[in-house]
């Protein structure tokens, strides 16, 4: 291990380039895969919040779309297995100065699910703020949506991003403010066992909804997949500029040191003897920069968290999966990239080091 | 071992640099190969040591040829040494580093030093040494596995005179144990050390002299 260290210090400057390209390449996926993950995870535990089973709009892409009649949610709370039933009504509005918020129409039944730090819980005509948002607004009394003023009446905390940094109403009001009845419908029930016979009864009741488990709801969530594809695609091309840069370099590296190479050959160290030289320096490169892109991720997660630009909905999630994925990433970017200049470099002649001394 | 090239004959393009040349190395002895610039000797040199296929003609070694002696890198690591006029040695390893780079036995790294006068700079860079040292440790990394024959091209080219009777000197040492030794130059003096001289001149062998 310690050759291929004092080969990287011998060749500082290359080692740094290929070093920041591997680290702005793996710190563009954490990041990628960080934030998309996030936003998925957020949605969802919104989602789970009281919600065993979700009902929407039958063949609606996006839950902002769904509209159905609320009236709808006390024939769910009377079906057999049916602990609670919630309505939801799910709309964005801006908010002087913020030019988008997440605005929530919710039946009186889920206010609990909101951890009020003060005041009290919305009357008509009055809101409760996010913390995350009641501090952006520097704690204001009242707030226009849509030409109408809301008074607020308390301010809650919330782990979820979206409702952090969200406004809650009643869903009378909501309803008014977004012209329709309500979103969705968040079913919890006694057994989640009869979860399945439960999604049975709701769908029957009204051959315009569609209810699913919440679980079920989420792996199927469009908007989800979306993000998930997108995500996925950005941090192919982040791989791929990874590997291009390591190979372009590296190709640069190997030419350097081809009198390096041919001596090997000559004095017989066999072909595999240098790849496997060059894959250890590139590993140790690809190790360094992993733990540099980590740490670098973190750091931009943490800023974009607390920075009011983005009201707490892009929170960056990390997961020690991600992690262990995003390595077994860095290693296999490191590899591939090092492999075609690598393979190169155990092909020179040594005769052209004969050939530079004589005749 | 015994080292025979038959009728080897080689082209760089249309250039016809050796014409038919036959020629018998045994292990232990010292041939010096001598001639102008541009005569062939390098070429030679690179095909008696396996780097340079011919155009036509065969080289065997104990009567192998060299399609019968397995991986040719193993082989060349058992059997073969290098010598070249610069001594590129790797900039970032020690001298004892790039001595024991292709060492079966490691443990024998630090006595060859030692014979080769250059016992005390083995934590030594290339670029802290002189000439001289840079070419003994050359020297070593080309004996340190104790091979049948070291080729050598114009090994003292970048060195003074003392220097370059110091290699000599060496070369006799080492083939008297044992190595052969073949060198490529145009320096005259080589002769007074070597057991055969060869003599070429337009990629022929015109003369042989053996003591």
């Amino acid at each position: 291990m310690i050759t291929p260290i004092k080969a990287l210090r011998k060749n500082r400057f290359k080692t740094a380039l290929i070093f920041m390209s591997m680290s702005v390449s793996i710190a563009a996926i954490f990041l990628i895969s960080a934030i998309s993950g996030g936003v998925v995870s957020m949605y969802s535990a919104m989602l789970k919040t009281d919600g065993d089973i979700i009902v929407t709009q039958k063949g609606i892409a996006d839950t902002f779309f769904s509209d159905i009649n609320r009236s709808m949610v006390d024939n769910i709370a009377q079906i057999e297995g049916v602990r609670e039933a919630g309505a939801l009504i799910l709309g964005a509005a801006p908010v002087e100065p913020l030019p988008i918020v997440g605005i929530y129409g919710v039946s009186e039944n889920r206010f609990k699910s909101y951890t009020l730090t003060q005041g009290s819980t919305p009357k008509n005509g009055e809101v409760i703020l996010g913390s995350k948002i009641y501090e952006t607004l520097k704690h204001p009394k009242t707030i226009i949506l849509s030409k109408q003023k809301f008074v607020v009446s308390g301010v809650f905390k919330s782990r979820i991003g979206f409702e952090d940094g969200g406004v809650v109403m009643n869903l009378h009001d909501g309803g008014v403010l977004f012209h329709k009845s309500a979103s969705i419908f968040l079913v919890s029930l006694d057994d989640l066992a009869k979860s399945d016979r439960v999604v049975k009864k709701i769908n029957t009741l009204n051959p315009d909804i569609e209810a699913k488990t919440t679980d079920s709801f989420i792996d199927s969530y469009n908007q989800f997949k979306i993000i998930k594809t997108s995500s996925d695609v950005i941090g192919a091309m982040a791989f791929l500029m990874g590997i291009l840069g390591i190979v372009s370099m590296m190709s640069m590296v190997v030419n350097d040191r081809k009198t390096e190479f041919g001596i090997m050959r000559s004095i017989g160290l066999s072909s595999w003897v240098i790849i496997k030289k060059l894959l250890a320096e590139t590993l140790i490169i690809a190790l360094v920069a992993f733990s540099f892109a980590l740490a670098l991720s973190l750091g931009v997660l943490e800023l974009i968290e607390h920075a009011d630009k983005f009201q707490g909905y892009i929170n960056g999630e990390i997961t020690v999966s991600l992690v262990v994925n995003v390595f077994v990433v860095s290693v296999v970017m490191a590899m591939l990239g090092t492999l075609l200049p690598a393979i190169y470099a155990a092909r020179i002649d040594p005769m052209t080091l004969i050939q530079r001394g004589g005749a | 071992m015994r080292i025979q090239a038959k009728n080897i004959e080689h082209y760089y393009g249309i250039e016809h640099v050796l014409r038919g040349v036959d020629i018998s190395i045994e292990a232990g002895s010292f041939t010096a190969i001598i001639g102008e610039s541009g005569s062939g000797k390098t070429t030679l040199l690179s095909i008696l040591s396996t780097l340079l296929n011919p155009t036509s003609g065969e080289v065997t070694f104990d009567e192998k040829a060299i399609s019968e002696l397995g991986n040719i890198d193993v082989f060349r690591r058992h059997n073969i040494g290098f010598v070249f006029q610069f001594h590129y040695l790797i900039s970032y390893l020690t001298l004892r580093e790039n001595i024991a780079l292709s060492a079966l036995d490691e443990d024998s790294v630090e006595s060859l030093m030692e014979s080769l006068g250059i016992g005390r700079l083995a934590a030594r860079y290339s670029d802290e040494v002189s000439g001289g040292e840079r070419q003994r440790a050359a020297i070593a990394r080309a004996l340190v596995n104790r091979p049948a024959v070291v080729f050598a091209d114009e090994p003292t080219g970048n060195l003074d005179t003392k220097n370059a009777l110091g290699v000599y000197e060496l070369f006799k040492h080492f083939s008297q144990e044992g190595t052969g030794f073949v060198v490529a130059s145009h320096d005259k003096k080589i002769a007074d050390y070597a057991d055969t001289i060869i003599e070429m001149e337009d990629g022929k062998i015109v003369k042989i002299l053996k003591r």
